[in-house]
């Protein structure tokens, strides 16, 4: 026999049911939100073949997935976000329906997690995507419901970092940077790394304008009108496109009215092979990572064989709950079934009497007891109705009214 | 106001940080008191300070358990952790280096899979993968050195201060992997939700580096 019958595995735990019920709360929130804004959830398998992610994005490391095999040899992975098969089912089981599509998912995510550990290596994860336009106008809708949705599970200090992968690609192509350069730049400028960026526009001898439009990107803007000066100090049509477009989509925030949560930072620039435009992140209190993430993402559709302009994004549940817990908020309302016992002969009235009790909202479980101080000593906590001996009802501790 | 914490490096690190957060204007009479507790807290001020190993540093920071870290670059790239890296603070300067007998001086690549020893197994190996070579990384916990002497690796990486140790025992920097110092590194969400308390500090810190001229501004 194994030794390990006790354990879990490393990076999964069990949800007791307070845990529980409150991380199902945060779940329906978050669906009520999607759903009120017409996102229909799907439901994609736990399994996909390993070529699903292989195609879907070279930001999947391989390392990253939990990999089998079936009967027939083929590599299978668990499911590692929502958007890759989001992407899959538009591309194909969904390809005839009218355009824009909304779909949102809700479930858990499988990942071996990043070096040094600590991170679950299965969490919840809830997240929409909008697929089939392009407008600003989309990528304004997705940043308003992800700050509706931090909203809805009680996250009110949240800030939201907006920035456009586009700019920096128009930077490359206007500095004719190439090679290990251009993977080298954009994490100095990610990580705020002033010295080593001022040390490589050296090397590749860029002229002063080039090394102030880095200085404003590592340091982030402190407000739009810098913006401005950012586009006077580029020349490249994509990069003025993309702050083009970048105005745009914050001209629609401030019509959503949520413009109070959200910065312009420019140098993020994560996952630069994934994102096609508009990007953001999501912060709030008591956690090291970002609550939520997302972009567009127009080229990951078309691995699956249809080309669709798409943007979405992913807020984790569990790291949701613990923001509210670290914040000292309450995670939503919990009580404990009430316990009804009956006394030898009672059965068919305690029956009855649960039911009447359940019709009115409460939850009710039946035991049969044989002595009454027993099992209010077995009971220390929680609502407790008793059948008597002679059938009548008695509650020997109240159910919690306002729970 | 929002308290800052902030994670040293136990040792001369430690030292050194804590001399330049003073002279950039930071109270840090709570962490010159002789004591060992852990963690120091200056209520007055809402500063704490923790002081970790030093390879811990740069994980209290990833999770946010403290707002900045400082915090030697070696650390850092072996942790390899996704972090603001905001200031260079130009004291504990040194090199990362693969070094190993001098006749293997430019004919490191002839020798298929390498036996590599290290106190730093991700720094050496991301650097032989980026020369797409193959090596076995052989973890040490000191005296490196040692390892091409007696046989146990034909090279090391580690770091070289002055290269005494190299040339005593017949060994020679065959490459620089990194030059290093100590860094400033900042959480991502810190930064965000915390910009109020930590722009003033690094801005100081910077102006401080500046006049003591140890850094180009």
């Amino acid at each position: 026999m194994g030794q390990w019958q006790f354990h879990t595995p490393v990076g999964v735990a069990d949800l007791l049911p307070r845990a529980c019920a409150a991380k199902r709360q945060v779940e329906q929130r978050l669906r009520d939100v999607f759903s009120q804004r017409g996102y229909l959830e799907i439901e994609t398998p736990g399994i996909e073949f390993y070529d699903v992610y292989a195609a879907g994005s070279d930001t999947v490391p391989q390392e990253g997935l939990f990999k089998f095999f079936d009967e027939q040899g083929r590599i299978l992975c668990l499911r590692y976000d929502g958007t890759v098969p989001a992407a899959r089912v538009a591309a194909t089981l969904c390809r005839e329906k009218p355009l824009p599509l909304r779909l949102a998912y809700i479930g858990n995510m499988y990942r071996y997690n990043e070096y040094g550990g600590g991170k679950q290596r299965e969490f919840g994860q809830a997240g929409i995507e909008l697929m089939g336009s392009g407008a600003p106008e989309a990528d304004a809708e997705v940043i308003a419901t992800a700050i509706e949705a931090a909203l809805a599970v009680g996250i009110n200090d949240l800030q939201v970092s907006i920035g456009q992968v586009g700019f920096f690609h128009g930077l490359l192509a206007e500095w004719q940077i190439g090679g290990e350069d251009a993977a080298l730049l954009p994490q100095l400028i990610d990580s705020k790394q002033q010295v080593a960026l001022d040390e490589l526009a050296e090397r590749l001898r860029l002229p002063a304008r080039a090394r102030s439009v880095m200085r404003l990107m590592s340091q982030g803007l402190g407000s739009e009108t810098e913006l401005d000066e950012l586009a006077a100090l580029v020349r490249h049509p994509q990069a003025l496109a993309a702050l083009e477009n970048l105005r745009a989509v914050l001209k629609i925030l401030d019509d959503y009215q949520v413009r109070s949560f959200i910065s312009v930072d420019l140098g993020m620039l994560q996952s630069l092979n994934y994102y096609t435009g508009v990007i953001f992140k999501g912060f709030t209190y008591g956690l090291g990572f970002p609550l939520f993430s997302g972009g567009r993402y127009d080229g990951l559709v078309q691995n699956f064989g249809r080309d669709l302009a798409a943007t979405g994004f992913s807020m984790g549940t569990s790291l949701a709950l613990a923001a509210l817990q670290r914040q000292g908020k309450k995670t939503g309302a919990w009580s404990l079934p009430v316990r009804l016992g009956y006394m030898t002969g009672q059965r068919k009235e305690a029956l009855q009497a649960a039911a009447v009790l359940r019709r009115d909202g409460l939850a009710v479980s039946c035991d049969p007891i044989s002595s009454v101080s027993a099992w209010l000593a077995q009971h220390p906590e929680g609502p407790l109705l008793l059948v008597n001996a002679t059938g009548e009802t008695v509650w020997l501790r109240e159910a919690d009214k306002d729970a | 106001m929002l308290d800052l914490t902030i994670a040293l490096a136990k040792g001369r690190l430690a030292d050194q940080a804590i001399d330049l957060l003073e002279a950039a204007g930071t109270d840090c009479r709570v962490v010159r008191e002789m004591s060992r507790k852990l963690i120091l807290t200056d209520e007055q001020a809402g500063l704490r300070f923790i002081l970790a190993k030093p390879a811990d540093v740069p994980t209290y920071v990833d999770y946010g358990a403290a707002d900045i870290g400082i915090v030697g670059k070696d650390t850092l790239l072996e942790e390899n952790r996704s972090l603001y890296e905001v200031l260079d603070l130009g004291f504990g300067t040194c090199r990362m280096c693969v070094c190993g007998p001098e006749d293997l001086a430019g004919r490191l690549d002839s020798i298929p899979n390498k036996r590599v020893a290290t106190k730093y197994p991700n720094i050496a190996r991301a650097y032989f993968e980026a020369r797409r070579e193959s090596v076995e990384i052989i973890r040490l916990n000191g005296s490196v050195e040692l390892a091409p002497l007696v046989g146990l690796a034909e090279v090391i990486v580690d770091i070289v201060e002055s290269g005494r140790t190299l040339r005593e025992n017949g060994l020679a920097v065959l490459d620089t992997i990194a030059s290093l110092s100590a860094r400033m590194v900042v959480n991502r969400v810190s930064m965000k939700m915390k910009a109020d308390r930590i722009n003033p500090l690094i801005q100081s810190v910077r102006r401080q580096l500046e006049q003591a001229g140890r850094t180009t501004p």
